[in-house]
């Protein structure tokens, strides 16, 4: 529980982890549509996504069997929907005679599993080469346009980040509740649902009385150092955007443009 | 005139049983005031007190000039006098150190070059400038509550409270903790006012204010103060160690004169028998 | 109940390349019936891990030792958890924030429910006042309050209670007095003392309070990164003293003053507890004067 780390950040010094949060998440939606727009059954669309991931890969130093191991969370999603795909796909003709399998079903779930499994490569690599906070501070600039609307972008950015501060704290502690209790006699793993649910109160309630303290004190914290006392706040941390970010929008963009063409011509040709 | 007055200060929490009442004493510029008394007597409901977080019911607390009774001065005061907490998990708010250190300039609207400078003489101040980039998870207790202080530092205040802020620590964090405060006592003349039940924390003291059920019982330096080991005694207190050894070989017949507050003082008035 | 701990290891995330850390490295210890054993050390040497094990709150992985506690083989599959946690009771930190039901009384037949589920009602009734009381806490004055009207000190105190509640041979205690002040760790370590008479036999303690060791302990070991440093009585361990500040730790008080009059040509030999501090310092001024 000590050597807890969140998400599946991967720490190390590349051309991908130096890139502006902002952009990196902005890239990896651009991806996703690009993903998205691959029509064609034959795949060369996806061989193009494919390829960014693995030069994408290459430019943030991280172990290519990191990336593919980030499949294996959803692995149960990915067989499950291939499977609907198969058993409920009508169209097209049956492979053998009143068989309820068909050539065009197969054909989709192979398609609609080499999607999933495109779009969780490419984002894992988000997640990978950008630290929870740094995804924090992106998704802020991101949002800063809503504060158009009075959205309150900055005390949302606040929350995040104080959650994100708080998540090894409040895990550490569960652990030790936990293991208070179970000296106690506390058994967590017997009996049925309902049983186990009710073993979680003991857990539960010093763990809400103590995250409510800490909030108190945090409140406490914060005003004495002159939290929302002031109205021109300044920013301490300024991303900014380089040439690397610059390299990643061409590159993206070629991706877009590359995939886009792909289906055009082979709708054409087909 | 006085940094820091409680000018007959009363407060309640429930209305009913007085947490603090009539408590009245000032702090002077440069000093080191330690405010002493057992769990319940108020000492914490003090440190609340003076930077506004709660306000007296009667009375008035004057920080650099400034009531806490108007709500306008709030700024004006937390700007100046900074506060460290009990719980060292409790009180950053951003998972890298850096970070945390901003959080106070940030509110102050310092611009973004300054806080860079006193991210960097906050965290040299305490003594943790190679721990800038970590995370604070991984620090230890007596590691965190450094990055609190220079947290404070960075609003660059006059006054630094300590509200039991060494409790929760081990012997060595605890030691870091106030040979850092005290450090910017001597060197940079900053205020502190530190609030503790460490007896041994204390014996350096300028002044020492003892809180009994919400009254200042007595002060004075910490000689004075320790020399009253009974008197302390009725009020769940006691003298530091060394005094407590000290008076017992002088029942014994073993002599020793003087205020012993320190295992040194004691060492060294048993060589003087010699 | 004797605990013996046979070279034990224990990694955290073991496997796991970079992100591996050792608490334990080959710790061999024999804790004997009757002691009121300290355990010193810095934070993370591995002193919270090891006590850990001691009730099977962590596991011990494949060839990494062995621990025995009176006839309860923990590597053995068939060890019987539940009943060894009956009779060795652990207190963590600040064990008021375990605290979660609606009355003291509750709270305190929490653990004991669990451990014996077949026991009658007066029977728990019963049990829970003996400890209740044990603790020095007013049984029909506090039995239906909300543990979390409670002071502090009172808090910590029904902690206590819900863990010897179910008679155990060895408590074990972690950092049991952080946090009260003077004279609220002074009645809780007479407390502590009181138990150790009679109602539960070994006590071990895992304290960064030198003073404290030195005083009430028989013996005690040093942990530092996951090893075993020193272990023994305390006077021998706090004798040791060059080693101790190497390791960063403190010596006690009274160690630090004989060790001061050491220097200073002074021989006033004693085990560091108060009493024979203050015998030591006398007999010596007496032999000064004559």
């Amino acid at each position: 529980m000590k050597d807890f780390s969140f998400g599946s950040y991967y720490p190390t010094v590349s051309f991908v982890h130096k890139m502006n949060a902002s952009v990196k998440i902005l890239l990896c939606i651009a991806y996703i549509v690009a993903v998205f727009l691959v029509q064609s059954f034959y795949f060369l669309g996806f061989a193009a996504c494919f390829l960014f991931v693995i030069i994408a890969s290459i430019f943030s130093r991280v172990p290519f069997f990191r990336v593919l191991k980030s499949v294996k969370g959803i692995l149960f999603f990915i067989i499950f929907s291939a499977i609907l795909q198969v058993l409920f796909n009508k169209e097209g003709t049956p492979l053998w005679e009143n068989g309820f399998i068909t050539d065009v079903g197969l054909l989709t779930a192979a398609f609609i599993v080499v999607r999933i499994t495109l779009v969780v490569l490419g984002s894992s690599l988000l997640t990978l080469t950008t630290s929870p906070v740094e995804l924090a501070d992106g998704i802020e600039i991101l949002l800063y346009p809503l504060k158009w609307i009075k959205f309150p972008v900055h005390e949302f950015a606040l929350i995040m980040s104080i959650a994100l501060r708080f998540i090894p704290t409040l895990l550490d502690e569960t652990d030790r509740i936990i293991k208070a209790q179970k000296a106690r006699g506390a058994d967590f793993e017997s009996g049925n649902i309902f049983k186990r649910a009710k073993a979680l109160i003991p857990v539960l309630i010093p763990l809400l009385i103590s995250s409510f303290n800490r909030a108190d004190d945090l409140a406490d914290a914060m005003d004495s150092r002159c939290y929302g006392k002031s109205k021109n706040r300044t920013r301490y941390k300024k991303q900014t955007v380089g040439i690397r970010d610059v390299t990643g929008f061409v590159f993206t963009a070629g991706l877009i443009v590359g995939v886009i063409f792909l289906n055009g011509v082979l709708g054409v040709a087909v | 005139m006085s940094i820091l007055t409680a000018e007959n200060v009363s407060f309640s929490y429930d209305k009913k049983t007085d947490a603090l009442s009539g408590v009245s004493f000032s702090v002077e510029k440069g000093e080191y005031v330690s405010i002493i008394g057992h769990n319940g007597s108020g000492k914490s409901t003090l440190a609340r007190l003076f930077n506004g977080l709660i306000k007296p019911d009667k009375g008035e607390i004057t920080v650099c000039g400034y009531s806490s009774l108007d709500k306008k001065n709030l700024f004006e005061i937390r700007k100046r006098i900074g506060v460290v907490f009990q719980n060292p998990d409790n009180q950053l708010v951003a998972s890298i150190v850096e970070d945390d250190v901003a959080f106070g300039p940030e509110n102050l609207g310092i611009p973004r070059k300054e806080i860079g400078e006193r991210i960097e003489f906050a965290l040299k101040a305490v003594g943790m400038e190679n721990y800038r980039f970590s995370s604070p998870s991984r620090l230890s207790g007596g590691q965190k509550q450094r990055i609190a202080i220079a947290g404070v530092l960075a609003l660059k205040p006059q006054i630094i409270v300590l509200d039991e802020s060494t409790s929760m620590l081990d012997p060595k964090g605890r030691k870091e903790i106030t040979g850092i405060v005290r450090k910017l006592n001597e060197e940079e003349k900053t205020t502190v006012i530190s609030v503790t039940h460490f007896m041994e924390e204390t014996v350096f003291a300028d002044k020492i204010i003892v809180l009994n059920d919400g009254k200042v019982f007595m002060q004075g330096t910490p000689s004075e103060i320790f020399s009253q080991r009974e008197t302390l005694k009725k009020i769940g207190l006691e003298v530091p160690y060394s005094t407590f050894l000290a008076e017992k070989l002088k029942e014994k017949g073993v002599p020793n004169k003087g205020e012993i507050l320190t295992p040194e003082a004691l060492a060294e008035a048993i060589c003087e028998l010699k | 109940m004797r605990i013996e701990i046979d070279n034990l290891s224990y990694s955290y995330s073991a496997g796991q390349k970079g992100l591996e850390v050792k608490a334990l490295k080959n710790v061999s210890l024999t804790i004997e019936e009757g002691d009121f054993y300290g355990i010193i050390g810095h934070t993370g040497s591995g002193k919270s891990t090891l006590i850990q094990h001691i009730n099977g709150l962590i596991k011990i992985g494949k060839n990494s030792g062995s621990i025995r506690v009176g006839e309860f083989d923990l590597t053995d599959k068939k060890c019987d958890f539940n009943k060894l946690r009956s009779l060795v009771g652990m207190v963590f930190q600040y064990p008021e924030y375990q605290l979660f039901s609606e009355t003291v009384f509750l709270d305190v037949a929490f653990g004991l429910k669990n451990f014996f589920p077949d026991l009658k009602e007066e029977e728990i009734e019963e049990r829970v006042k003996t400890a209740i009381e044990l603790v020095g806490l007013d049984y029909e004055k506090v039995k239906n309050k909300s543990p979390f009207e409670l002071s502090g000190g009172q808090k910590r105190r029904v902690a206590i209670a819900g863990t010897i509640v179910s008679k155990p041979e060895i408590l074990v205690l972690d950092e049991p007095a952080a946090g009260l002040d003077p004279i609220g760790k002074r009645d809780f370590l007479k407390l502590l003392k009181n138990l150790h008479k009679g109602f539960v036999k070994t006590i071990v303690i895992v304290s960064h309070d030198m003073d404290l060791v030195a005083e009430h302990c028989n013996r005690a070991c040093v942990m530092n990164h996951g090893e075993v440093f020193a272990e023994g009585a305390p006077k021998d361990i706090f004798s040791r003293k060059n080693e101790l500040l190497e390791l960063g730790l403190d010596l006690p008080l009274t160690a630090y003053i004989t060790d001061k009059l050491k220097e200073n040509g002074i021989e006033a030999p004693n085990d560091f507890t108060e009493e024979d501090f203050i015998r030591a310092i006398t007999k010596w001024y007496e032999g000064e004067k004559r």
